[in-house]
């Protein structure tokens, strides 16, 4: 297996806090690894660190290196590092125009296409590849605002796809939908790997058993335990790890 | 003393509160209908919207002070809006919370509460005689636009923040440089609020008088305005000589004079308001 | 290629934020370059606290004490008029008027705030002067008193406008707590909702102040213009705004008279930085 990320070391502080501690973790390409764990535990800490969306906050402060396909995030360009890893956030944020051109907004603006055909297929590939295309088709001028949170969801996944990026960042893309959503989602998701890497951030702990390949389990700012999923869930070796799936705590 | 019940007491300070109100909105009221009530028989003669001053002013129109109003809230109004919209999104898009950023804020705060007059003298210090541009429009429109720069700044800041941070957190997540998410998101949704703040800053430029009585304003000229270089004639100013300076000045006139202002500056400011009101109706998030 | 323009465009945005802080120190410079050769030949105390303002004479006088005290008057009587009446009807629009009538209350506000000075003035002029002649009976209707009340009017919404925004940001619970105690709605209005926005509403109060202070047509017309001190209130007075505003025009460029002028520009100017300082940190307080 190749891994895709490699995370050495990586250490992070809100306000000289330490919320994320000595962290040594590898991604494997096109599985899902979920993280989860307790609120407080440094998941969207690590996630947000992984696209560097948490370089503008002036309170954060990171120590330790990341690489991707062997090469240091904090060196490289931010905007093409985000264009390789993509992040879906916890609530579904479509952006204020139509279906068609929140799909089309972060290609136009990294230049990537040109011609109106051109656009036409992106869009409906990815909306197809989000399992929305369907739901969708026949009004993909109408406000995204308008539409289901479970659809605005996949929207947003669609959203991402459509820059063609190599990584998925899922921030708990559940927490705020009805089962139904997501199942459709978690559907899309396990569909998506076959193409692209992902990682998943949940504190929902029967959907990191349904979906993943490799389950992680963060407490307190450190990594307690990372194993194949059907093994951690049927023989932890931890016993923090045990009482967390079993229900004990959290 | 006598306690009085909690109800009665609260009706008691309900009416007084009431009557502080209306006590409080009466004097603009008044103003309003008494300029309109002696204003309106001259004003709507339309040539004395459209016609020059004649006879030392006691005849004729007041054209030239109408455009030399416009004239000098357009001019400054395009200076003071790249600059004060460009500030704005520097403060609410890039600054960090340190020192520097703070004592900004505090100079925009004090820009706000520089006296009017006070505007004037520098705008005669460096238009007018430092940098030679002499009484003029563009003397007094530059004058202008530094006295709307703070409010122009503090509305598009308003209007900047008000648009979701995660609108600019899901447009730099898919890779888009934060100057393109601030040309493409957000400067898109917060085009109302700004546009709003201009036009309210426009309507109290449009009434300032003291700010240009050194840097533009003539007493009287005889022609409209060749060009940027010229002294104007304005309506504040012009209600102002002929009230307290030329004798003999018929009163309808005068108060004409002052309908034709606050027509313009109200005017301004009940657009402002009605398209703030819908913008806020029909916001997308 | 991309890059720079982003980067390019990025720095003049940092420059539009550098302008203001440039702005505010010129200003304070282009006062302060004439205002000191003027304190060069001119004792600073004895333009502060001196008695006569004779800019013409063969041996001219600078002493701005009257104008100050004329500015100070005209203020402090506008205050007394417009603040309580201001903070109450602030109250009533917040706390007390049904929804519909607030949004037509406040928009009227906003509407008046915009009368322009100049036509308070005038209106002051017509009506007030000739009023306050033949009702106290005394030989000018010009005088402190009559700019007090036309400046009340004048400063009235601004004060509304500010107070009725920190009334109403007072959060929901705290008033629901009060409530739930069995309080009326009245009695929370006053113990609670006043006391959590008393810092807003004195940096209202603080604001408008500055703007008394900084005023400048409306003062000219009505409050007589005479250098003198003043013995009541219903004397002529005249400010230090209507000084530069009226004698400005008729300088000599250069001369003592005109660096005079400036000096009391920087006075103002200090004034209401202090006052504006003052507020800022109430609103801060919030």
């Amino acid at each position: 297996m190749v891994d895709k990320i490699k995370v050495k070391n990586l250490s992070c502080y809100y306000n000289k806090k330490c919320v994320l501690e000595s962290l040594d973790i590898n991604i494997e390409q096109n599985k899902i690894l979920s993280i989860m764990g307790p609120a407080n535990s440094g998941k969207t800490t690590f996630l947000r660190t992984l696209n560097r969306m948490n370089d503008f906050n002036v309170n954060y402060l990171r120590k330790g290196e990341v690489y991707l396909d062997g090469y240091s995030i904090f060196c490289m360009n931010m905007e093409n590092l985000r264009k390789r890893v993509g992040m879906l956030f916890a609530m579904p944020i479509p952006l204020p125009m139509s279906i068609y051109e929140n799909i089309i907004y972060a290609p136009k603006c990294l230049n990537i296409i040109l011609s109106k055909s051109e656009q036409n297929i992106i869009v409906e590939q990815a909306l197809r590849d989000a399992s929305l295309w369907d739901e969708v088709k026949d009004r993909l001028n109408s406000s995204a605002m308008k539409i289901s949170g479970g659809q605005q969801q996949r929207l947003c996944i669609a959203r991402i796809l459509a820059v063609n990026p190599e990584i998925i960042l899922f921030d708990e893309p559940c927490s705020g939908l009805d089962p139904i959503s997501t199942a459709k989602v978690e559907e899309s998701m396990i569909e998506l790997k076959r193409k692209y890497t992902i990682v998943l951030v949940t504190n929902n702990v029967k959907q990191a058993s349904r979906v993943s390949d490799k389950t992680a389990f963060f407490l307190m700012g450190k990594l307690v335990e990372i194993n194949k999923t059907d093994e951690l869930f049927v023989s932890p070796k931890k016993k923090q790890t045990e009482d967390y799936i079993t229900g004990r705590f959290g | 003393m006598i306690k009085l019940s909690p109800k009665l007491s609260q009706k008691l300070s309900y009416l007084f509160l009431f009557l502080a109100t209306i006590l409080a909105i009466i004097p603009g009221v008044l103003i309003i209908s008494i300029i309109i009530a002696k204003g309106w028989s001259v004003f709507f003669t339309l040539k004395f919207l459209t016609s020059m001053p004649t006879s030392g002013m006691l005849k004729g129109g007041i054209l030239p002070a109408i455009i030399g109003t416009f004239l000098l809230v357009i001019i400054s109004i395009f200076f003071v809006l790249p600059i004060g919209v460009g500030a704005a999104i520097y403060l609410n898009e890039y600054s960090k919370n340190n020192l520097f950023t703070k004592i900004i804020k505090l100079a925009i705060i004090n820009l706000a509460g520089v006296p009017s007059i006070v505007y004037g003298l520098f705008g005669l210090g460096i238009f007018v005689i430092y940098l030679k541009l002499g009484v003029s429009i563009i003397a007094g429109a530059l004058t202008l636009s530094m006295m709307e720069l703070p409010v122009v700044i503090t509305t598009a800041y308003g209007a900047l923040n008000s648009v979701p941070l995660s609108f600019r957190e899901a447009s730099l997540s898919l890779g888009v440089s934060r100057w393109k998410t601030i040309v493409h998101i957000v400067l898109p949704n917060a085009i109302p609020g700004i546009l709003t703040g201009a036009v309210l800053s426009t309507a109290r430029i449009a009434g300032e008088t003291a700010p240009l009585l050194f840097t533009a304003v003539a007493f009287y000229t005889p022609h409209l305005p060749h060009s940027i270089r010229d002294q104007v004639m304005i309506l504040p100013y012009h209600l102002y000589i002929t009230a307290t300076q030329i004798p003999n000045m018929e009163e309808n006139r005068i108060f004409a004079t002052a309908l034709a202002l606050l027509i313009i500056v109200l005017s301004m400011n009940f657009i402002a308001i009605i398209a703030r009101i819908y913008f806020r109706k029909n916001r997308k998030w | 290629m991309k890059k720079n323009k982003d980067v390019i465009i990025e720095t003049a945005i940092f420059m539009c934020g550098m302008l203001s802080i440039i702005f505010v120190i010129s200003i304070f410079i282009f006062l302060f370059k004439e205002a000191i050769s003027f304190f060069w030949d001119y004792n600073f105390i004895k333009f502060l606290i001196g008695k006569n303002w004779y800019p013409n004479s063969n041996k001219p006088l600078f002493g701005i004490l009257p104008t100050i005290i004329g500015s100070f008057l005209v203020t402090f009587g506008a205050c007394v008029v417009a603040v309580p009446i201001a903070v109450m009807s602030a109250l009533y629009i917040s706390e007390i008027a049904p929804k519909g009538v607030r949004n037509i209350l406040k928009s009227l506000v906003e509407l008046m705030a915009a009368i322009p000075s100049v036509v308070i003035g005038f209106i002051g002029i017509r009506t007030v002067v000739p009023f306050v002649k033949f009702f106290f009976n005394i030989p000018t209707g010009l005088t402190a008193f009559t700019g007090s009340i036309m400046l009340a009017c004048m400063i009235m919404p601004t004060i509304i406008t500010i107070s009725e925004d920190a009334i109403h940001s007072v959060p929901w619970e705290y008033k629901e707590g009060a409530f739930a105690l069995g309080a009326t709605k009245w009695q929370t209005v006053r113990r609670i909702v006043l006391k959590e926005a008393r810092p807003g509403i004195i940096a209202a109060v603080m604001l408008g102040i500055g703007r008394l202070v900084g005023e400048t047509m409306a003062v000219m017309m009505i409050t007589g213009n005479s250098a003198n001190i003043p013995d009541s209130i219903f004397d002529p007075v005249r400010t230090m705004t209507a000084t530069i505003a009226s004698e400005m025009g008729e300088v000599v460029r250069d001369s003592a008279h005109y660096k005079a002028l400036f000096a009391i520009g920087l006075v103002l100017f200090v004034i209401t930085f202090i006052v504006n300082f003052i507020a800022d940190l109430f609103l801060r307080k919030k």
